[in-house]
């Protein structure tokens, strides 16, 4: 579904996404791991449409979307949240899943915003105002109903469990193990906590100073000596 | 619309259309200056119109007021158009001149506010200049009056009242429509973070656009009303400045937040300047305007018409209690 295509991200001198290739199905779901600064968001960024990659190519369900600005790439399906979240300032939890769904599909289901906010377990905060009413955990799922709302077919998920407290992860993991089978959409999500990782995912990737050194399951790619060695060396730094 | 709104809004309509021309009709000094302070209301709404949805600051709206103006004049003048039918292609001629200045778009904050004031400068160099058609300097005399319709003359100041008023009206419908649209809800969102916006599908630039030619839109349409109701245009005078920043002291005195706020900040400001202050202190006396609008940032920053509704709140819960 997503090929990416020896993408290389610079800014000035510094290379932060390397020739990176990779292949995303519609029913991966996939860890990017990697230790701080070694491109990840970058790479979401690249793939979401927030950067534009210096060389290489996106190919999106066999489409080429290097020149396709943001809103589009949402539109055809590219969801993304953000590692802090941006929650639609001025509006309401339910009005910010209205406006993604009204411009991510091109039209209103009250029915499936309902659907998305019980998954979300926002339900009950469905009248909140987004930005100035929520805990970190409602503000965190908040970026994953709004992904949702648009309709994705992927979903780039950035560090949505860092930060909150044991039972706020708990209750996330049970909701994001779920994610995949109930919206049908493939996933690639940038996690740190390798149990995490290893719980939800079929596949990790490894970024290292921008490149990618190790792409299979997770049993293999955490017995690899180059990933345990910029894993572990970067960690304990 | 909620039963409250519906009533207090057809209460504001019957005062607006019988009670004022019933009872300042006579007056026609203090007619011209109600009029005068619903063309700047106009151009007031239209610019919060754009600082409310948009999140932009423009310093340039006396660009779309003038281009507005001319465009109505010369189609009258020269092409022997309908009044009204003019005053339309006036706002449509200062949506155009908007559209030249959508690359400004992409510009933020500051730079854009810098950006559309020095694009305004353009069109008032165009209009002393290109004097073939724009009469230059000496400006344009004889622009027709406003018709009369079913036995209304309205280019008198009743008249006149009538139409600006319309124009009001109509204006602030189309407003809350958008407002209350999709398209209005995601152009609120875009105030403090675009990217939050278009990577759930929102094109936030075109909505931003649209909506800097719909604020064109309709500051041209009262530009184009203002050349038909004083007849005579000249660039120092359509294009000035304080065409801009009358409204920019009124909407925010206002509230530019609101719909109306931005239009009754102009009544208040320029009938009290006018027929106040203006005797009181014959030069100078725009200081005080100054002075009023420092205060009611530093105790209203959300401006005059937020402060009356949540005192009106206040008295009728009041009420409500001694009941």
């Amino acid at each position: 579904m997503l090929e990416l295509d020896n993408v290389s991200v610079r800014f000035g001198g510094l290379t932060a996404v390397d020739s990176v290739t990779l292949k995303v199905g519609s029913h991966d779901v996939i860890g990017l791991v990697g230790a701080n600064g070694a491109g990840k968001t970058t790479l979401f960024n690249a793939i979401s449409g927030l950067v534009r990659p210096t060389s290489g190519s996106i190919r999106f369900e066999g489409r080429d979307i290097m020149a396709t600005p943001m809103y589009q790439r949402a539109r055809l399906g590219l969801g993304r949240t953000f590692q802090i979240p941006q929650p639609m300032h001025e509006l309401t939890v339910r009005e910010n899943l209205v406006v993604a769904q009204r411009f991510g599909t091109g039209k209103v289901d009250m029915r499936k915003i309902d659907e998305i906010l019980d998954f979300t377990s926002l339900a009950d905060k469905a009248q909140r105002d987004a930005a100035s009413e929520l805990a970190l955990t409602e503000l965190k799922a908040l970026e994953v109903a709004k992904a949702l709302a648009t309709n994705p077919k992927l979903l780039l998920l950035d560090e949505v469990l860092a930060g909150l407290e044991t039972n706020g992860k708990r209750r996330f993991m049970g909701m994001l193990k779920d994610l995949h089978a109930a919206f049908g959409v493939g996933i690639v999500m940038i996690e740190h906590d390798i149990e995490t990782i290893s719980n939800l995912c079929q596949r990790v990737a490894v970024l290292n100073f921008g490149r990618l050194i190790a792409d299979g399951t997770p049993d293999a790619v955490f017995r690899d000596p180059a990933v345990i060695e910029s894993y572990t060396g970067a960690a304990h730094a | 619309m909620k039963r409250s709104t519906l009533i207090s809004t057809a209460g504001l309509l019957l005062a607006a259309y019988v009670a004022v021309p019933l009872a300042l009709g006579g007056n026609q000094y203090v007619m011209s200056m109600v009029v005068a302070a619903l063309i700047i209301g106009g151009v007031a709404m239209s610019w919060a119109l754009l600082g409310n949805l948009g999140g932009m600051v423009s310093f340039g709206h006396a660009a779309f007021f003038g281009v507005g103006a001319y465009v109505s004049a010369l189609t009258t003048v020269k092409l022997g158009l309908p009044v009204f039918a003019a005053m339309l292609l006036g706002g449509a001629g200062a949506a155009i001149a908007a559209v030249i200045m959508l690359p400004v778009l992409r510009l933020r904050g500051p730079y854009f506010a810098l950006a559309i004031l020095a694009y305004a400068h353009i069109f008032r160099i165009l209009a002393t200049e290109w004097s073939s058609v724009t009469g230059g300097a000496g400006g344009i005399n004889n622009i027709p009056t406003l018709p009369t319709v079913f036995g209304v003359d309205l280019a008198s100041k009743t008249g006149a009242y009538l139409v600006v008023l319309t124009l009001v009206v109509a204006c602030a419908l189309a407003y809350s429509r958008i407002r209350a649209s999709h398209y209005g809800i995601a152009l609120r969102a875009m105030h403090d973070s675009e990217d939050a916006t278009r990577v759930v599908g929102v094109n936030s630039t075109l909505l931003k656009g649209a909506m800097l030619l719909v604020s064109a839109f309709m500051a041209g349409l009262f530009g184009a009303f203002n050349a038909h109701y004083i007849n005579f245009l000249e660039p120092d005078y359509a294009f000035n400045s304080l065409w801009v920043t009358l409204p920019i002291v009124a909407a925010i005195f206002g509230g530019y937040r609101t719909i109306l706020g931005p239009v009754l900040g102009a009544v208040v400001v320029y009938l009290v300047d006018q027929l106040i202050f203006k005797s009181l202190i014959p030069t100078g006396h725009q200081l005080v305007l100054g002075v009023l609008l420092v205060a009611m940032i530093v105790f209203s920053p959300n401006g005059l018409l937020p402060l009356l509704q949540k005192w009106l709140k206040k008295t009728v819960a009041k009420e409500k209690t001694h009941a």
